[in-house]
C-alpha cells in the first residue's frame, strides 16, 4: 500500500431527497465544489425508476488521495426528507454530522458521536423563491461551510449550474448559499477540513460519457440506441455532440432496429457502435451472430442493471456477463470487455473498436449502473493519442483476390483475417451472408448444403471464425494487481466490482491483513495458460462481483479448471461497499464462506 | 457506361422453383439497373431470409443478405452511414410485413432515400408456404390444415398511413410494368415501396399466374381477361404535393384507400402514391450537420497521416469533465 494517510484525508457525503427535489444537481454541484478544491472524487447515484417523489440520494466520497467507491460509511448527511434521514441515519460515522431542517425532519435515534446540525434551510429558502426550491442550495452552504471549503468554490459551482440560462436565479441561489453558509460558520460547528488546493481541479466524468468520449476519440461516427437507463447518457451526450462532431445518431425503433442499422452503417465503412442495458442487449442477439458470422466489426456497449427482466432499472449489477459468453446461436467469436472505471472506459471504447475491426467480431463492452450513470470518478492525465488501426480495409484488389468479378471477401488465410471492402468500392464486389457461405459469400446453405464435397468447407469456414479466438486472446489484457504481489488473500474481481475491492484492500493492510486483489477487465476470450500462471498465488483466492451465481468464477473455472477457496456475491442492486469486501475476506481468514 | 442484362447478371445456379414469380422480379431488378445508367458500383442490395432473399447472388453488386425481417433496418443504417449509395432492399412479406412489421412502419418515418421491393406472394415460402401476414382470411393455400384464421393486411394503406413517399404495387410477371416501376421508386427522392405480386407455384395455389392472368375468365373471343389493370394508364395520377388543396389531397388518399383494397374480379397495379416534396431524412439531418452529405459517418477521415485520432479531445473534455483544462 503506497499510501497509509488516515480518515482525515477523505470524507463521504449523502444527500438524499424527493426525486424532482433536484438533489442530483445539488449532488453534482457538491461534487464539483470538492473537485474544484483538488480533491479525488468517487460518486454513486442512487436513483429511483420514477420522475418525481419517492427517494433518491447522491452520495460523495472525496479526497486528498484517489478514492475507488463509495468509501466506508457517511460522514456527512443531508436528508431533505424524513425518510431520507431513516434510510440513511444508521451508516453515518462516529464524528459524523447530519445537517437537516428541524421543520422536516425528526433526527431520533442519532447514535453517540453524531452531531445533528439543526439549519433552517426552507425558511431561508422561501425568502428567495415562493416556493422552497432552493433548500438544497442552502444545505450545500452549510455543508461548504462545515467542510471549511471557501464559499467562492459553491458560488461557481452554482453559477455553472444555472448562470448560463438565468443569471437571476444563480444570484438568488448564491444569496441562499450564503445564508446556510454563514449560519454554520456561526454555529462554530465546522469541524472538518481536509488539505485544499484551489488551484487545482481535479476533472471527473462517469463511465458512460467517458466511454463516448474514448468511442468519438477512436472514430465513431455512427452511434445507435433505444432509451433505456443506464445506457441513456451516452445516447444523450453523442446527440447533443452531432453538429460538432459530424456524428449521425440513429434512434431507432427497437433495439432490434438499432444493431442492425449499427452493423449497416459498420458494413458500409463506418465506424458504428450502438449501446443498451441487459433487456435491450437480449433483443439483440441474434443480430450480433449476424456481426460474426459476416464478418462485420461491431461495438456494443450494455450498461448493465438489475435483473432478470424489467428488473431494478436504477440499480446496479454484473449480472450480464453469462448472456455475453452465450449470445445467440451456436459458438462465434466476440470479445467482452469490462472497464473498472472512467479512464478505463475512456481507453477500453478505442482498444474495442481497433479489435472489433482488426478481427472483424463483435465486441460487447459491459459497464453498470454503479459506474456508467452518476458514478462520476476523477480522470487525471487521459492521453487522447489514439492510433486507429482498420485492419485489412483494401481499397484496391490485390493478385488473386477476384474472381470472375468477385472479391473473395471471407478469404481462407493463415492469420484467419480476410480482407474486407467497403461496398462502392469499384473492383471489389461482394456479397455477404448470414448463412454459412464460401470465401466469396456464396451460399453453402442451399443446393451445396450437406453434400460431401463441401463438408469440409463448412468446417473450414466456421474454423476460420473461430481460431480468431486464438489471436485475440493473446493481445487481450491479464489481469492486474492492487496492492502488493503475494498475499494471504487475493481477492479476484472484475469490471466495477475492482473498486470497492481497492479500499477495502487499503483498509485491510492497514490493520495489518495480507491482502491484495486481481482485476480482469478483459474477460473473453481468456489467455488461459497465462491466467493460470498468475492465479497460482500461494495465498487464498476470493471471488468478488455484482451477481448470484458467479459468472465471472465460474468462467474462470470453466477455462482454467481454477477453484475460488470462497466467494463474496452481492445482488441487492446496491453496489459493492468496501465494508461488505472488507467483511468477506475477514471471515475467509477464519476460513469461513462468505456471503454478503 | 451502357450496360447488358449479362453484366447484372451473375452464372451462379438458381435454385427457385420453375415457374417462380421471383424470376420475373430478379430480370425486372436487373433489367432496371441496366437501362438506368447509374453507377453499378454503388449499388447495394439488400435482402432478407426467404425464397426472395437469394436474389442478391443472382445480381452482379454488392449485397447482404441479411437476418430474417432485419433488411430495413440494416440498410437504413448503411444509407444513413453512407448515402452515396444506391440502396435497395429486397424484403419477402413473412419477412417485411411479419417479423420486420416494426421497421417497415417507423422506416416510413424517416423517409430515408432508398427502395423497398417486396415479394408478396401470400406465403411464408421458404419454410414451406404458412399463411403470411397478405393472405386474406379464409383462403386456404395449398399447406394450410385449415383455411387462414387471420385477415390480410395492405401494404399500400400501411406505407401510406407511416409515411412512405412513394408507392407502387406491381406484378412479378410483368416484367416491363416492374421494371419501370423500379426505375421510377429508384429514382424517387425518398423512401420507396414497390410491393409486386408474386406468384409462387409451389405454395400458393390460389393467386396463381394463371389466375392473375385471367384464363378462368374468358371474353367472347376466347382470350383470358386480365384481372390485372394498370391504374395509372387509366388516367390516376399518384403525385401529392403539399401545395395541394386540402380537398384534392383528401379525394386523393379516398382513391387509394378504395383502390388499394379492389381485388377478385379486378387488381391494380401502379403509383399509387407519389410526394417528392416531404423533407428526407438526408435533408432533416443536413439542417443539423451542413456537412452530412459530403462527409457522412463512412466518407470521414477518422485518422490523420500518422493514424492518429482527428478528434479535439480538450475541447470536448473541457464541457463534460468539470473544468478540465486539460484531461
Ligand atoms: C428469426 C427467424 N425466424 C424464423 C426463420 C425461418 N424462416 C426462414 S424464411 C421464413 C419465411 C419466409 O417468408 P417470406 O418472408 O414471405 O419470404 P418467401 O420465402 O416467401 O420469399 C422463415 C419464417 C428465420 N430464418 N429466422
Ligand atoms: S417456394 Fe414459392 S417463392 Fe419459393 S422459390 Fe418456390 S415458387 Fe418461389
Ligand atoms: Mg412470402
Amino acid at each position: 500500500m503506497e499510501n497509509d494517510e488516515t480518515k482525515g484525508a477523505e470524507v463521504t457525503i449523502r444527500l438524499g431527497a424527493a426525486a424532482g427535489d433536484g438533489i442530483q444537481s445539488a449532488g453534482e454541484m457538491m461534487m464539483k465544489v470538492l473537485a474544484r478544491s483538488g480533491l479525488y472524487i468517487s460518486t454513486y447515484n442512487g436513483n429511483q425508476s420514477l420522475i418525481r417523489g419517492g427517494h433518491v440520494w447522491f452520495h460523495i466520497h472525496a479526497g486528498t488521495r484517489k478514492v475507488y467507491s463509495l468509501g466506508y460509511g457517511i460522514d456527512f448527511l443531508v436528508p431533505l426528507t424524513q425518510l431520507a434521514f431513516d434510510q440513511h441515519f444508521e451508516s453515518v460515522n462516529t464524528g459524523g454530522a447530519v445537517i437537516y431542517d428541524p421543520s422536516i425532519v425528526k433526527p431520533h435515534d442519532l447514535q453517540q458521536g453524531v452531531r445533528g446540525i439543526p439549519v433552517p434551510l426552507g425558511e431561508i429558502a422561501l425568502k428567495y423563491d415562493k416556493r422552497p426550491i432552493m433548500k438544497n442550495t442552502v444545505a450545500l452552504g452549510a455543508l461548504t461551510s462545515n467542510l471549511g471549503v471557501k464559499f467562492e468554490v459553491l458560488a461557481d459551482a452554482i453559477t455553472d449550474q444555472f448562470g448560463r440560462k438565468n443569471p437571476g436565479v444563480a444570484e438568488s441561489n448564491i444569496k441562499a448559499a450564503r445564508e446556510g453558509y454563514d449560519l454554520v460558520k456561526n454555529l462554530g460547528a465546522q469541524s472538518f477540513e481536509l488539505k485544499y488546493d484551489y488551484s487545482c481541479t481535479k476533472p471527473v466524468l462517469t463511465a458512460d460519457y467517458a466511454f463516448a468520449l474514448g468511442a468519438v476519440n477512436a472514430g465513431c461516427r455512427f452511434y445507435a440506441a433505444y432509451p433505456m437507463s443506464p445506457a441513456s447518457p451516452i445516447v444523450h451526450w453523442m446527440a447533443s455532440h452531432a453538429k460538432q462532431l459530424g456524428l449521425t445518431v440513429f434512434l431507432g425503433e427497437d433495439e432490434i432496429s438499432v444493431i442492425n442499422a449499427t452493423i449497416g452503417a459498420s458494413y458500409a465503412g463506418a465506424r458504428a457502435m450502438c449501446g443498451t442495458s441487459g433487456g435491450g442487449f437480449a433483443l439483440m442477439q441474434e443480430a450480433v451472430g449476424e456481426a460474426a458470422m459476416t464478418e462485420t466489426p461491431v461495438v456494443v456497449v450494455d450498461v448493465m442493471r438489475a435483473g432478470p427482466s424489467t428488473g431494478l432499472p436504477t440499480k446496479t449489477s454484473q449480472g450480464d456477463l453469462n448472456m455475453m459468453l452465450g449470445i445467440s446461436q451456436d459458438d462465434f467469436p466476440r470479445i467482452i470487455l469490462a472497464p473498472r472505471d472512467s479512464a478505463d472506459s475512456f481507453y477500453t471504447a478505442g482498444r474495442a473498436f481497433n479489435l472489433a475491426e482488426r478481427y472483424q467480431v463483435p465486441a460487447i463492452i459491459l459497464l453498470d449502473f454503479a459506474i456508467g450513470d452518476g458514478g462520476y470518478s476523477t480522470v487525471e492525465g487521459l492521453d487522447p493519442s489514439f492510433t486507429v488501426d482498420r485492419g485489412k480495409v483494401v481499397s484496391v484488389p490485390s493478385p488473386g483476390a477476384v474472381s470472375g468479378g468477385w472479391f473473395r471477401r471471407f478469404a481462407l488465410t493463415d492469420d484467419n483475417i480476410s480482407p474486407r471492402s467497403f461496398p462502392g468500392t469499384p473492383d471489389l464486389m461482394f456479397v455477404a451472408k448470414t448463412d454459412e457461405h464460401d470465401e466469396w459469400g456464396h451460399d453453402l446453405s442451399d443446393v451445396n448444403s450437406g453434400l460431401k464435397e463441401f463438408l469440409p468447407l463448412r468446417v473450414k469456414m466456421h474454423e476460420k471464425r473461430m481460431k480468431k479466438l486464438e489471436s485475440i486472446k493473446k493481445e487481450l489484457r491479464l489481469p492486474e494487481i492492487f496492492g502488493p504481489t503475494g498475499a494471504d488473500i487475493t481477492i479476484v474481481t472484475w469490471g466495477s466490482s475492482a473498486n470497492p475491492a481497492r479500499e477495502a484492500v487499503q483498509r485491510l493492510r492497514m490493520q495489518g491483513v495480507s491482502v491484495n486483489s486481481l482485476e480482469f477487465t478483459d474477460l473473453y476470450p481468456l489467455n488461459e495458460s497465462e491466467i493460470k500462471r498468475i492465479l497460482q498465488v500461494p495465498g487464498k483466492k476470493v471471488a468478488l462481483e455484482a451477481n448470484y451465481t458467479g459468472q465471472f468464477e465460474t468462467l474462470l473455472k470453466r477455462e482454467t479448471g481454477i477453484i475460488m477457496d470462497a466467494h463474496i456475491r452481492k445482488y441487492d442492486g446496491e453496489p459493492i461497499y468496501p465494508s461488505e469486501v472488507e467483511k468477506g475476506v475477514l471471515s475467509l481468514r477464519k476460513e469461513v464462506h462468505a456471503v454478503v | 457506361m451502357v450496360l447488358k442484362l449479362t453484366d447484372v447478371r451473375t452464372d451462379l445456379f438458381n435454385d427457385w422453383c420453375p415457374g417462380c414469380g421471383d424470376f420475373g422480379i430478379e430480370a425486372s431488378l436487373q433489367l432496371a439497373l441496366t437501362e438506368m445508367g447509374i453507377d453499378i458500383d454503388k449499388v447495394v442490395l439488400f435482402s432478407g431470409i426467404g425464397c426472395h432473399g437469394k436474389i442478391v447472388h443472382w445480381t452482379n453488386t454488392f449485397g447482404i443478405h441479411t437476418l430474417h425481417g432485419r433488411t430495413l433496418a440494416f440498410a437504413q443504417g448503411a444509407k444513413l452511414a453512407n448515402p452515396g449509395l444506391e440502396v435497395i432492399a429486397l424484403g419477402g412479406d413473412g419477412d417485411g410485413f411479419g417479423i420486420g412489421a416494426g421497421h417497415f412502419v417507423h422506416a416510413g418515418r424517416r423517409n430515408i432515400d432508398m427502395t423497398y421491393i417486396v415479394h408478396d406472394n401470400g406465403v411464408y415460402g421458404l419454410t414451406k408456404g404458412q399463411a403470411s401476414p397478405t393472405q386474406r382470411l379464409g383462403e386456404q393455400t395449398k399447406s394450410l390444415p385449415q383455411p387462414n384464421i387471420n385477415s390480410g393486411i395492405n401494404p399500400i394503406l400501411l406505407a401510406l398511413s407511416t409515411g412512405y413517399t412513394f408507392i407502387a404495387r406491381s406484378y412479378a410477371f410483368n416484367t416491363r410494368h416492374l421494371k419501370e416501376t423500379i426505375k421510377k421508386a429508384v429514382s424517387h427522392n425518398g423512401l420507396a415501396l414497390v410491393d409486386v405480386l408474386q406468384p409462387c407455384p409451389t405454395y400458393n395455389d390460389i393467386e396463381t399466374k394463371a389466375w392473375y392472368d385471367g384464363e378462368d375468365r374468358r371474353d367472347a373471343s376466347g382470350k383470358a381477361v386480365p384481372r390485372i389493370y394498370d391504374v395509372n394508364s387509366q388516367g390516376y395520377d399518384p403525385v401529392v404535393t403539399s401545395k395541394m388543396p386540402q380537398e384534392d389531397f383528401d379525394r386523393k388518399i379516398e382513391q387509394i384507400f378504395r383502390l388499394s383494397n379492389e381485388w377478385g374480379n379486378k387488381i391494380p397495379i401502379g403509383v399509387f402514391y407519389q410526394e417528392e416534396d416531404r423533407p428526407t431524412y438526408a435533408d432533416r439531418i443536413l439542417q443539423r450537420i451542413p456537412t452530412y452529405v459530403e462527409m457522412p459517418p463512412a466518407k470521414q477521415d477518422i485518422f490523420g497521416t500518422d493514424n492518429k485520432s482527428v478528434v479535439d479531445l480538450a475541447e470536448l473534455s473541457r464541457e463534460l469533465a468539470i473544468d478540465a483544462t486539460e484531461i
